[in-house]
């Protein structure tokens, strides 16, 4: 079973590779692109500290590492999701969608992996050692606590994932929905501010409702403050919850489903 | 094509009529567009400079107060909004890349004009609509904003969408030469969301990067008429602002030349 996607994902990596490459001048222009957004959110907060020493409840050093940490998780999530959500309106008002359901494989495999985002695999080095030189930066850093990433990257991932997932379901309901995309990165500006930003009961939203906090600033905290396990506790069951309530999401859109007879 | 000055204004109208009706056709769409974005985008952004200002010394960074940048924060994401151009630009170089263009080529109506007089047309429409969200914030929380100077201010901005036009038609025209412009319509967008001032007010950057940016003509997208209705600034900038986007639309204006033509005569419609 796992032998079969990966096949699968190893011919859909191929075929993205061919088709980012055809045209290469505009390949190039999509990572620098890539690298110029990833700065301004840099710039930001390197611009803001010019001015004060402390956002929230962190320092220059400590907010480098949160961004880093988004950026970071943000190029995972680019490369290997972006695309097929932003094509998922076009199919299903296209009637496409149609075309992809009645292939022998998970449904939601296919609409979320066809493409995958070459340009961006530059992104993920350059943030991932932008994480690794951030955290160089905090004094007496203990770097085994490195090893929650295993636990709190999916975890990010899996708010992402279900959160586009679920808005582009909704597609299904309306006729044309472009405002989900939009609504989606209004929504995923709230993931790229640190949450300390954000006080008592939206704060508690942002951790455990609508769990966009969950993305990098508490994993950026489990890093720098002392070990609070229920953050780390959190973060391990987040995934499941949020997958259990994606796939009856999924089945109810699916039931609403009438096919545009592509 | 008929050259009056009457035909010219009928047949933009129309055109701004078609840009409106376009976009009110889907309301949920609408609404998300024009109020639940902008209102998202602001709440998130007040919240970020409640929490610099909780621990800025004297009250003050870079000489202006809390309340000059909650007054920022409000109104650079809405100004901001309107001077972007995703939508009609992705239109435009999908014409070119997909060879549809030929069907506005075949018609009375340059290219350049259809898609700006539809654009405008959407554009005014937003602003009606989305300008509630700013103004009503600075009247409840009280802000710095003088709106005696907002026409003004709007004017300006109107007068930068034709430059933002300008810069949409140059990129779409590059696809006669290397058909798929997708990326420098972000890489564009993304680095003009640094020069107008939206992402970052100009007055905090280091002082020659403020100097540089307000040299060029980006600055008039969002910065200049907002330091104009926040009374950061006064008409001597706006002056500027209408002086820099002039000169730029007409070096932009040679260049868009250029480019259409070279381009229409490289270019062989495939019959789409």
């Amino acid at each position: 079973m796992i032998t079969k996607y990966l096949s699968l994902y190893r011919a859909f990596f191929k075929a993205s590779f061919a088709a980012d490459i055809e045209y290469r001048l505009n390949f190039i222009f999509l990572i620098i692109a890539e690298f110029v957004w990833y700065s301004t959110q840099l710039i930001l907060f390197e611009v803001l500290f010019r001015h004060t020493n402390i956002i929230g409840e962190w320092n220059i050093s400590q907010m480098r590492v949160f961004i880093f940490l988004v950026l970071f998780i943000d190029s995972i999530y680019m490369i290997l999701w972006d695309l097929n959500f932003t094509a998922f309106t076009d199919n299903v008002r296209k009637g496409t969608l149609d075309l992809l359901l009645m292939k022998p494989i998970n449904s939601m495999f296919m609409l979320s992996s066809q493409r995958i985002s070459i340009s961006h695999i530059p992104c993920f080095f350059v943030t991932a050692v932008g994480v690794v030189w951030a955290l160089g930066q905090i004094p007496d850093f203990n770097w085994f606590k490195l090893l929650w990433l295993i636990f709190l990257v999916p975890a990010g991932l899996s708010v992402i994932f279900c959160g586009r997932f679920a808005l582009n379901c909704s597609a299904i309901l309306f006729t044309r929905a472009d405002f989900l995309q939009y609504l989606w990165y209004s929504l995923f500006r709230l993931g790229l501010r640190p949450d300390a930003i954000y006080a008592g009961f939206l704060r508690f939203v942002l951790i455990f409702v609508v769990p966009f906090a969950m993305i990098a600033s508490i994993p950026a905290r489990i890093l720098l403050e002392p070990t609070q396990y229920w953050m780390i506790g959190w973060s391990m069951l987040l995934p499941f919850v949020l997958f259990t309530l994606l796939k009856k999401y999924w089945r109810y859109c699916l039931r609403q489903y009438s096919s545009a007879s592509s | 094509m008929k050259t009056s000055f009457i035909a010219f204004w009928r047949r933009n109208l129309a055109l701004a009529n078609l840009g409106i009706v376009t976009n009110l056709e889907y309301r949920f769409n609408f609404i998300i567009d024009a109020f639940i974005q902008p209102i998202l985008t602001v709440g998130i952004e007040v919240l970020l400079w409640l929490a610099i200002f909780k621990t800025a010394p004297e009250g003050k960074i870079g000489g202006f107060s809390r309340e000059a940048y909650l007054a920022y924060a409000v109104w650079a994401p809405f100004l901001g909004r309107i001077t972007i151009s995703w939508m009609y630009e992705s239109m435009m170089a999908e014409e070119v890349a997909s060879g549809t263009i030929n069907t506005i080529l075949s018609r009375p109506v340059s290219f350049f004009e259809y898609y700006l007089s539809q654009m405008l047309g959407y554009k005014l429409i937003t602003t009606i609509f989305s300008l509630m969200v700013p103004v009503v914030a600075s009247i409840y929380f009280d802000l710095p904003i003088q709106l005696s100077r907002l026409p003004l201010a709007l004017l300006l901005i109107m007068y930068y969408l034709i430059l933002v036009h300008m810069m949409s038609f140059l990129v779409s025209t590059l696809g006669f030469y290397i058909t798929r412009v997708r990326s420098f319509t972000i890489l564009k967008n993304l680095t003009l969301l640094l020069l107008s001032g939206e992402l970052v007010p100009i007055d905090l950057m280091p002082k020659f990067l403020a100097k540089l940016f307000l040299l060029l003509p980006f600055s008039s997208g969002v910065y200049v008429p907002l330091a104009y209705i926040s009374g950061r600034r006064e008409i001597d900038l706006m002056i500027s602002g209408y002086t820099t986007i002039t000169w730029s639309i007409f070096i932009l204006g040679g260049l868009c030349i250029l480019c259409w033509q070279r381009g229409v005569r490289q270019y062989t419609g495939t019959g789409a």
